[in-house]
């Protein structure tokens, strides 16, 4: 090839990468094994941490072999820097105001005795989890796999407190406002609004996760559990509940916490959808908890390659494991003991018969038969929200 | 009377293992890069949140350093000079943008 030849076709060729490049965003696995944190934090075992300010922490890949996630590996979000760092149980309330025939101040003792108690098992996942996949990078904190868990919550339901109150004739609104605090007196708060009809009897005000009080930094001692919905409405120390007729325009509903309102939640770059939609229910996904990027497996040793899937409380109804890059697919046990809500964990028995590097994939499929799409047909959306691409786990064999 | 003793013993204390007390989250040190305008990134960014909040968006353009500043002033109410808005997107997108204006 001539010299002026091999420039012209080279230059068609990266304006031809480019061009995808910029004018759609590309989608790949998250990023995977970073460090852990030497500092742990109160409760917590050292994680991936992002900041201490507020504390944003990361359960690392090993924790998603279990279908329960335990406290103190449990990932950790907050929004505003002053989060008490006590708590006076003896005078704590939540309050329940508004559009309400009584107001309710109820103490954490009488939430406990005077109220039935409820548990549900449940997946709380952050929007942004996984965000680490899109390129060009999308705003937020780069999370891998680990902004998420599988907990057993114990409280009440907010139906309970609701009708306890009763709620006047046109109460269509709830807001839900937690203890934390901005440095400045005008930063708005962490409030979030969920419509009347939104809730049902699976939403809890929990005090409880895997049988112990909740830990500090998940949101001690009270917080709201929404099986199904992603966890920005999970609203941590809940200290105040109003009920009202209209809502009210709030930065962290109105700004944060959207995807594009069309048919693939997507946008590209350069062309930024208008219109915008919080991101509410969870879509299918999965995650190997073993093995783990970059580990040595035996040639012809007996794996038993191990996760969680889940949804937003349609179910799973299958696991699909692959060796052999998407080729083949062979369905994995499944075991479901917790709810439609919970983790369901996942096993497949795995004997290495070939050496050298192998990718370990699982795809999730719903009840509704939705099923997770490979990394690289994932859309992009402005906020990296909502990824849920097959897991890819490589490893060696030896 | 063992057994009502251990019993007795672990009611008290996950009734009282978090409230006895203060809970104190620890501080960690991030490396952030120094450079000009630094003194206003610290003024400023570190009311409200760590450098870990910096340094963990991934390298930027100079357009998103700008919009997540305007954000932090608009919709978190940061009180930042006009000076030290410019100052301190020029520091960011010179320590953690990726060359890219838009």
């Amino acid at each position: 090839m001539q010299r002026r030849e091999f420039f012209k076709t080279s230059i068609v060729a990266s304006a031809a990468i480019l061009g995808t490049n910029l004018s759609a965003g590309q989608t790949h696995q998250p990023k995977d094994g970073q460090k852990m944190s030497k500092m742990a934090f109160p409760e917590k075992r050292p994680m991936i941490t992002y900041s201490d300010r507020p504390p944003l922490l990361e359960s690392p890949r090993s924790v998603f072999a279990k279908g329960i996630t335990a406290n103190d590996e449990f990932f950790v979000r907050w929004h505003l820097p002053d989060i008490p760092t006590k708590i006076d149980l003896e005078s704590f309330r939540i309050k329940i105001d508004g559009l309400v025939d009584q107001e309710l101040n109820i103490s954490l003792k009488e939430l406990k005795n005077d109220f039935e108690q409820v548990e549900v098992t449940a997946v709380l996942q952050c929007g942004g989890n996984s965000r680490s996949a899109f390129t060009p990078i999308a705003g937020g904190i780069q999370w891998g796999s680990g902004a998420m868990g599988c907990a057993k919550w114990k409280g009440v339901r907010l139906s309970d407190l609701l009708n306890r109150a009763g709620l006047k004739k046109d109460a269509e609104w709830i807001g839900f406002n937690g203890l934390e605090k901005a440095a400045y007196y005008e930063t708005p708060n962490f409030v979030r609004e969920l419509e009347l009809t939104e809730l049902d009897d699976h939403v809890i005000v929990a005090y409880e996760m895997n049988g112990e009080d909740l830990p500090y930094l998940n949101g001690f001692p009270l917080r709201l559990v929404l099986p199904g919905y992603y966890s920005d409405s999970w609203v941590k120390m809940l200290s105040n509940i109003t009920v009202t007729n209209k809502y009210k325009s709030l930065f962290f509903m109105d700004t944060a916490y959207r995807v594009p309102d069309n048919e693939t939640e997507s946008e590209t770059p350069d062309h930024k959808f208008k219109k915008t939609k919080p991101i509410t229910f969870m879509n299918v996904k999965s995650i190997i908890g073993y093995p783990e990027n970059g580990m040595k497996l035996y040639h012809n040793a007996h794996i038993v390659i191990r996760g969680v899937a889940f949804d937003d409380g349609h179910g799973i109804r299958q696991v699909m494991i692959s060796t052999d890059e998407g080729k083949t697919w062979d369905e994995a046990l499944l075991k479901q003991e917790n709810g439609r809500y919970a983790f369901t964990e996942f096993r497949f028995t795995y004997k290495p018969t070939k050496y050298g590097k192998v990718s370990i994939m699982a795809k999730a499929i719903n009840r509704l038969g939705k099923e997770q799409p490979l990394s690289k047909d994932i859309l992009w959306n402005h906020g990296g929200y909502k990824y849920n691409g097959i897991d890819v786990v490589e490893v060696e064999v030896v | 009377m063992k057994k009502i003793l251990l019993l007795s013993l672990l009611a008290f204390s996950s009734l009282f293992a978090q409230v006895a007390q203060d809970v104190e989250v620890p501080y960690i040190s991030y490396e952030i890069k120094m450079g000009k305008g630094f003194d206003a990134v610290q003024a400023n960014c570190l009311m409200c949140h760590s450098f870990g909040y910096i340094i963990n968006q991934g390298p930027q353009s100079k357009e998103f350093w700008a919009k997540k500043t305007d954000k932090m002033i608009t919709h978190f109410k940061a009180p930042m000079t006009k000076k030290d808005i410019n100052t301190v997107v020029e520091y960011l997108f010179e320590h953690y943008g990726n060359g890219k204006q838009k």
